[in-house]
């Protein structure tokens, strides 16, 4: 075969092997992708790692591994149609630094201890990899991953033992909302004045 | 749990454990594995929070910060300095296994006999190998933990939770799921047996220690979590209600370990039907609504159909 055939070949192969992957490899990969964060986070939370640094490593695993305009959308519920497009762009930027900053802290006590995906589910354009966490008691707390597949994987939610922290930032920002008139102006300076704290 | 300690004899400390409730760690894993079913995107009200008392529900829930913070934290703190790790787990152990009476009780007023031969199977273990309870050792064995209470009963048979409360020291809650823990309480055999011999303050003593025992089990997390909430008040009352919401959705579908899921069949499965993602944009999956909550529990339902 000609070497020009040959490379054809290895490209219509290559194309497809990862088009038509079945299902269940899309899943092994998406867990394996947990596991990889999963390895990220204990390191980042380790006692090395100051928290400056920590909350930096945090906002970038934010921007690489989260599906953030997706999370950005559904937290600001029905804000997000009446924010201008200048205010949706800030909530962006602001909303990875506040997460960053959030759960740099409320992460640090699970340094240590165990963590491993189990499994995954399909769920529509849903991947859901199911997880676990065993504290140092030996308790055990679930958390399930929401993914999706953008030309790589994104989370768009986790479920700590049932609660979704999507939903919980969404109530929370959208009682500041209100406190705020309904302006989302206001939400906007809350954050920038919390990240800057 | 806390929630069978709203005894004949309130204990002034279970704002602890009610707030510990909503704490993420100290989340009972067994009892809050299923997220909720999904809702499409488009039908999904936007806030959801009932909460019509809010303005008092916010002065009570200041003031329960106030004795959280003067109080339970530091007393949650010594406890947590003075007993090492073993003996505090055994104290929580042994506080677990006191509730099985009740939680077998509504195991079966839930006609959940799977749960209810768990729960029995794990107090006959546990009070007998286990040394009357000091030990877990159904867990070991391979019986998990579940939590139940007749709030969750009462969800099951579609009543509604009514209005969010926050109680003074109790902590979040709401008119069914008080009535509830009245009558759980009422119910609860070792609260009879101490009433019928006068020993009230052995019923205080249990309700003070479990939320001794919550609290200094979730002094890291709820710190955090207020340390970086900018509404605390609201993040609380959006956790509690997702946690009382997964419970009863675990209570509902009996599956504590084995998921029924559609299209899952080839999986290990430790995880049901997870609810269907944040994704504004892509439309809710025609799945799993064997899950929905009864169209008559409102509070509930809102839970779930806030979102997505």
């Amino acid at each position: 075969m000609t070497r020009r055939r040959f490379v054809f070949c290895s490209l219509f192969i290559a194309v497809g092997l990862t088009t038509a992957a079945p299902r269940g490899m899309a899943q092994s990969d998406a867990v394996a992708f947990i596991n990889q964060l999963g390895v990220q986070a204990i390191q980042v939370l380790g006692p090395n790692v100051a928290m400056p640094q920590r909350v930096q490593r945090f906002h970038q695993l934010f921007g690489s591994d989260f599906d953030l305009p997706g999370i950005a959308q559904f937290t600001l519920g029905r804000y997000w149609r009446i924010a201008t497009p200048q205010q949706q762009q800030d909530y962006l930027g602001l909303l990875q630094d506040y997460l960053a900053q959030a759960y740099a802290g409320r992460l640090a006590q699970y340094a240590g201890e165990k963590f491993a995906a189990t499994g995954a589910q399909q769920q529509g354009d849903i991947t859901v990899v199911s997880s676990e966490i065993t504290r140092n008691d030996g308790s055990k707390i679930g958390v399930q991953w929401h993914l999706i597949n953008k030309g790589g994987w994104k989370i768009t939610d986790a479920y700590v033992a049932g609660v979704s922290m999507a939903i919980t930032q969404r109530d929370e920002f959208a009682s500041v909302i209100q406190q705020g008139g309904g302006q989302v102006q206001y939400l906007l300076d809350r954050i920038r004045q919390k990240v800057r704290s | 749990m806390y929630r069978r300690q709203l005894k004949l004899a309130l204990p002034g400390f279970v704002l602890a454990a009610s707030l510990a409730v909503t704490g993420l760690i100290g989340a009972r894993p067994a009892a809050a594995q299923q997220p909720p079913a999904p809702v499409p995107a488009a039908q999904a009200p936007d806030e959801g929070t009932n909460d019509p008392y809010e303005n008092t529900n916010r002065a009570i829930f200041d003031f329960n910060q106030g004795v959280d913070h003067a109080v339970l934290v530091p007393v949650a703190n010594a406890y947590r300095t003075v007993l090492p790790p073993v003996a505090r787990n055994m104290i929580h152990d042994f506080l677990q296994n006191l509730n099985s009476p009740i939680i077998f009780a509504n195991d079966v007023l839930q006609a959940q006999p799977n749960l209810a031969a768990e729960t029995f199977g794990r107090a006959l273990i546990n009070t007998t190998v286990g040394f009357g309870g000091l030990f877990d050792a159904a867990t070991a064995f391979g019986i998990p933990y579940h939590t139940n209470d007749l709030g969750i009963t009462m969800a099951t048979w579609g009543i509604a939770p009514g209005p969010y409360l926050m109680l003074p020291v109790l902590g979040p809650s709401n008119p069914r799921d008080l009535a509830g823990d009245i009558g759980d309480s009422f119910g609860d055999p070792s609260n009879i047996v101490a009433s019928n011999h006068h020993l009230i303050w052995a019923s205080f003593a249990r309700g003070l220690t479990s939320g001794i025992d919550e609290r200094s089990r979730n002094i890291e997390s709820l710190n955090e979590i207020e340390r970086t909430s900018l509404d605390f008040y609201a993040t609380i009352r959006s956790l509690a209600r997702q946690r009382r919401a997964a419970q009863i959705r675990h209570q509902k579908e009996d599956v504590p370990n084995a998921a029924p899921f559609q299209g899952a069949s080839a999986l290990p499965a430790p995880v049901p039907a997870p609810r269907v993602a944040t994704l504004p944009t892509p439309p809710a999956p025609p799945i799993t609504y064997s899950v929905a909550p009864q169209p008559n529990s409102v509070g509930d339902l809102q839970k779930s159909s806030m979102g997505r």
